[in-house]
């Protein structure tokens, strides 16, 4: 740990410890959320063998937020700062993820279109940073990416038997899509101070680029399986904030356990 | 998996293509041989690729795995052809098991054999 505190405070320069917090804490969330999200198929899911590769997955995406929470508490350094401190005792408002998985998981039609949106929006945000001039982070993200490249795979074989059965399963993937759409491009909600984050090398590119990379990665998969390319993001501004009633439900599910006796040693 | 899953279950797979059997095969570290893991249901190669890795290898556990439709498999268990009735060690590397004959032989030339004469 105290290795890990180290390491970081010295890879990020005081300028840009607010924008790095900012970028940590909302890939951190999102993780969190989605792989919080799509646990709740544990034991529900429509066979056994996705029962278990579902929550295998969301477990991959808990392990990474846990990591990314660990990266943000050692840049954060303070007393009483760990890692589930930041995950769980905040109040709804204060989480940064993308209003994209504000949506619930829904039908499987819809788990798996939001899965898709938000893997393949992540792995462009990942390949962002693959060569970040924060050491630490670049480490991180260089294992996540060899998890997430699997978790792709998985979306996309899903996403192609979905679009391909003519009836219900298309009909719901279609239907689930035209929903989450307007909020898919929320994944690239700038971040405050981004212009320094991309002029220090932190990250590649500004979240506007990054977009534009992510719609033309897409394409190809929307086109092939005909399907509706979500729209412009609507209210791009408030991307990140602003979560409504269905993340302050699951918000009292993931902290109930942790709010029965805060000052819990676990 | 299972063949008997939950009703609730069967009804949500009942629209797509059927379910079957594929048995996994999976290589423990690199130069051992294949075993045997066990199987997955899914409805085609791809996914059954994608849930043997989630049963088989999420643990880090195996070095490569192989996916087999079980209905590729051709099953020869019949013991007429396996297990013939009739002494066949003959065709053992090792050639006849002698043992119980050389003990046999031994026996019946000591009980045949005068004994030597003193000297």
């Amino acid at each position: 740990m105290t290795t890990t505190r180290t390491a970081l405070a010295a890879a990020v320069p005081d300028d840009l410890r607010e924008a790095v917090d900012g970028l940590l804490l909302s890939m951190a969330d999102d993780e969190f959320v989605i792989g919080f999200s799509d646990s709740e198929w544990t034991g529900i899911a429509p066979i056994l063998e996705e029962d278990v590769a579902m929550s295998s997955l969301a477990q991959d995406e808990l392990g990474h937020a846990s990591a990314l929470y660990e990266l943000l508490a050692a840049l954060r350094d303070g007393p009483g700062v760990d890692a589930d401190a930041i995950a769980y005792d905040r109040e709804p408002h204060e989480y940064r993820h993308a209003r994209l998985l504000d949506h619930g998981r829904g039908d499987w039609a819809m788990t798996i279109a939001r899965r898709y949106l938000y893997d393949t929006a992540d792995g462009v945000r990942l390949e962002a940073l693959a060569s970040s001039s924060i050491a630490p982070l670049r480490e991180l993200v260089d294992k996540i990416r060899r998890e997430e490249r699997y978790h792709l795979m998985h979306a996309t074989a899903w996403l192609q038997r979905l679009a391909e059965r003519s009836g219900e399963p298309r009909d719901r993937l279609v239907a689930a899509i035209e929903e989450l759409g307007p909020d898919a491009g929320t994944v690239f909600t700038p971040l405050a101070g981004e212009s320094g984050l991309v002029e220090g090398g932190a990250l590649a590119e500004p979240m506007e680029a990054l977009e534009s990379r992510w719609r033309a990665r897409i394409t190809p998969d929307f086109v092939r399986l005909g399907l509706p390319m979500p729209p412009a993001t609507v209210d791009p501004g408030n991307g990140r904030s602003l979560h409504g009633d269905q993340f302050r439900w699951l918000w009292t599910e993931f902290t109930s356990v942790r709010r029965q006796e805060p000052a819990a040693t676990w | 998996m299972t063949d008997s899953a939950p009703l609730d279950r069967e009804t949500t797979a009942r629209q797509g293509p059927p379910l079957e059997p594929w048995e996994v095969f999976r290589q423990e570290k690199e130069g051992d041989a294949m075993r045997h893991g066990g199987s997955v249901m899914a409805p085609d190669a791809v996914l059954a690729v994608h849930y043997a890795r989630e049963l088989y290898g999420r643990r880090q556990e195996s070095v490569r795995l192989w996916v087999v439709r079980r209905a590729d498999i051709h099953d020869l268990a019949d013991p007429d052809l396996l297990q013939p009735p009739l002494d066949r060690s003959f065709k053992k590397p090792g050639g006849y098991v002698m043992r119980d004959k050389l003990a046999a032989a031994r026996k019946q030339s000591r009980q045949r054999t005068p004994k030597a004469p003193a000297t």
